[in-house]
C-alpha cells in the first residue's frame, strides 16, 4: 500500500533550492572577499541564485494537490511553526527579494539596484545568512521526518549544506565561464573552494552511510539499497565517482597548475558537480523506506 | 471527556477483510482507497507454520508526527483525541504522508487532499462504534475510553499486557495490540 509521496518535483526542489542558496554565498563571498579578480564570479552567482530558487519553489508548489487547484489555501502554510515547511516558507519569501536586490545592486540595474548598490554589503551579510538557513532547511525538512528513518539523523542537513555550497560554487563558476570564458584562469584559486567542499560532501556523506547502517534495521536497510542493492550503480557511478571524485581530482589538478587545464574540463568538472549534486538527492529521497512497524 | 481508543485481538482475526469494506462503505472510498488494511505476516517453516492476519489502521497518535509536521494546521487532534483532517484547509504537499511512520495516509485524488480513518467520529459522538469494529465478526477490536479503567477497553489492555505499535517512536499510539 505504501509507495513514496514525494517524487521528481520535490528532488528537483532540493537540488535547485540548496545550488541556488550556495549560489547566492559563493558570489557574496567573492565580491566580498576578492572583487577585483572574480568580478564574474561575484555576477554570475548573484544571477544564476534567484531565478533557481524560484524555480525549485515553482516545483515545490507544483508538488502540491488541493493547493494547486485552490491556490489561496497556500496562505495557510504560515500558520504552524512546528512544521519546517512552515519556517522554509518564510525563509524562502524573505531570500528570494534579496537575492533578487542583490543582482540588482550588483550590476546597478536600474533605480533599484542603485538604490541597493549603497546596501550591497548588508544585503550579502543579510542573504548569506538566508541562504544558509534555506540550504540546511532542505535538509532538515526531511531530517525531522520520522516515518523515514534513513533520513531521521542530524547528518542529513551537513550533508545537504555541504552538496548545497560545492553545487552553488559550480553554479557560480559555470556562469562565470559563459559570462566571460577567459575568467577561468583567473579562478583557478576558487578550485581550492571546490577541493574543500567536496571533501567535507564525501566525509559527510560516507558518515552519513556508515551510521546509518548501525543506526536502525529500517536504515541500515536503506544504506543497504545505495551501496549494494538496486541503486549501487547509481550511488557508486554517479554521485562518488562521477560527482565527488572526478570533480576532486580535476580541481586538485586545476589548483595546481593555476588553470593551465583545458577550458572544457574546468566547465566539465562544475558540470559533473551539478549532476552528482542532484543524483545524490534522488537517491537520498527514493532509498527512504518507512519503519517497520509489525 | 473520553479518550478513545481500539485495542486489535489479532489472535482472532480470520482476515475475512469486511472491517476494510465497512470502512470503505460507511465513508463511502473507491474500491482502491482503503482506511484499514490486514497484513499477512507468515513466520517459520513447513512443520512449524505460524500465519497471522494483522489488521492495522491510523494509531490516533497522542504525539502525532504527521499534526507536528502539517505546515498548515490542517491537522488537529478533536478533544476525544481522535486525529481528524481539516479538509479546506489541507493544501496537499503530502508531508504527513511522509512523517507517519505506520503509512496508513494517502492523498485523494477527488479533493486533493491527505485523508486517512478518523475513526467514524460521527458515528461515535451520536452513541455509536466506528464501523470496523461493529461489523467484525470475530470481535477482534474493541472499542472504548481508555480513560475509563472499568472499561472494557482498559480492562482488556490491562488483562492481556496489550501494547501499540512501536512504542520506541514517542508517538503514543491509542490503538493496542494483543499478538499472542
Amino acid at each position: 500500500m505504501h509507495e513514496n509521496p514525494w517524487g521528481w518535483l520535490i528532488v528537483l526542489y532540493l537540488f535547485l533550492a540548496g545550488a541556488g542558496a550556495g549560489a547566492f554565498i559563493a558570489a557574496a563571498a567573492a565580491q566580498l572577499l576578492a572583487p577585483d579578480w572574480s568580478k564574474a564570479l561575484a555576477r554570475a552567482g548573484s544571477i544564476a541564485s534567484g531565478p533557481l530558487v524560484i524555480l525549485g519553489t515553482l516545483f515545490l508548489v507544483l508538488d502540491l494537490e488541493a493547493g494547486l487547484w485552490q491556490p489561496w489555501r497556500q496562505i495557510y502554510m504560515l500558520s504552524n511553526p512546528q512544521s519546517m515547511i512552515t519556517w522554509g516558507v518564510v525563509m524562502l519569501a524573505l531570500f528570494i527579494p534579496i537575492t533578487l536586490l542583490y543582482a540588482a545592486g550588483l550590476h546597478e540595474f536600474t533605480f533599484v539596484g542603485r538604490f541597493a548598490k549603497r546596501h550591497l554589503n548588508f544585503l550579502g551579510g543579510v542573504g548569506s545568512f538566508l541562504a544558509a538557513g534555506v540550504a540546511g532547511y532542505t535538509g532538515v525538512l526531511i531530517a525531522v521526518v520520522n516515518g523515514v528513518p534513513f533520513w531521521n539523523t542530524p547528518v542529513m542537513p551537513t550533508l545537504f549544506m555541504a552538496s548545497a555550497m560545492s553545487t552553488g560554487l559550480a553554479v557560480a563558476m559555470v556562469g562565470a565561464a559563459i559570462i566571460d570564458i577567459d575568467t577561468i584562469r583567473t579562478l583557478s584559486n576558487l578550485a581550492l573552494g571546490h577541493i574543500i567542499f567536496l571533501i567535507t560532501e564525501g566525509v559527510v556523506l560516507m558518515l552519513f552511510v556508515f551510521m546509518s547502517l548501525t543506526r536502525s534495521t529500517e536504515a541500515a536497510a536503506s544504506a543497504m539499497t545505495l551501496i549494494s542493492g538496486g541503486l549501487a550503480p547509481y550511488f557508486w557511478g554517479i554521485v562518488v565517482i562521477l560527482g565527488i571524485l572526478i570533480p576532486l581530482t580535476l580541481s586538485v589538478v586545476e589548483y595546481w597548475e593555476h588553470g593551465e587545464m583545458p577550458k572544457y574540463l574546468v566547465v566539465g568538472a562544475d558540470l559533473l558537480i551539478l549532476f552528482g549534486g542532484f543524483s545524490l538527492r534522488a537517491l537520498i529521497i527514493f532509498s527512504g523506506g518507512p519503519p517497520n512497524i509489525v | 471527556m473520553p479518550r478513545y481508543g481500539i485495542a486489535i485481538d489479532t489472535t482472532r482475526c480470520i482476515g475475512c477483510h469486511s472491517c476494510r469494506v465497512a470502512c470503505q462503505n460507511q465513508q463511502g472510498l473507491d474500491y482502491n482507497q482503503a482506511f484499514n488494511w490486514i497484513a499477512e505476516l507468515n513466520r517459520g517453516s513447513a512443520a512449524a507454520f505460524d500465519k497471522e492476519f494483522f489488521p492495522h489502521q491510523c494509531n490516533h497518535c497522542e504525539n502525532a508526527p504527521c499534526q507536528r509536521v502539517c505546515p498548515t494546521g490542517a491537522i488537529y487532534t478533536s478533544p476525544e483525541g481522535v486525529v481528524l483532517v481539516h479538509r479546506h484547509r489541507c493544501i496537499g504537499c503530502k508531508y504527513c504522508i511522509q512523517a507517519c511512520p505506520y503509512k496508513v495516509r494517502f492523498i485523494d485524488e477527488h479533493e486533493g487532499i491527505s485523508i486517512k480513518c478518523w475513526l467514524c467520529i460521527d458515528l461515535v459522538r451520536a452513541g455509536g462504534t466506528p464501523a470496523c469494529v461493529t461489523t467484525c465478526p470475530t470481535q477482534v477490536r474493541i472499542f472504548g475510553d481508555l480513560d475509563d479503567p472499568t472499561s472494557v477497553i482498559s480492562r482488556f489492555i490491562a488483562r492481556n499486557r496489550a501494547e501499540p505499535l512501536r512504542p520506541d517512536l514517542n508517538t503514543r499510539p491509542k490503538i493496542f495490540y494483543k499478538r499472542s
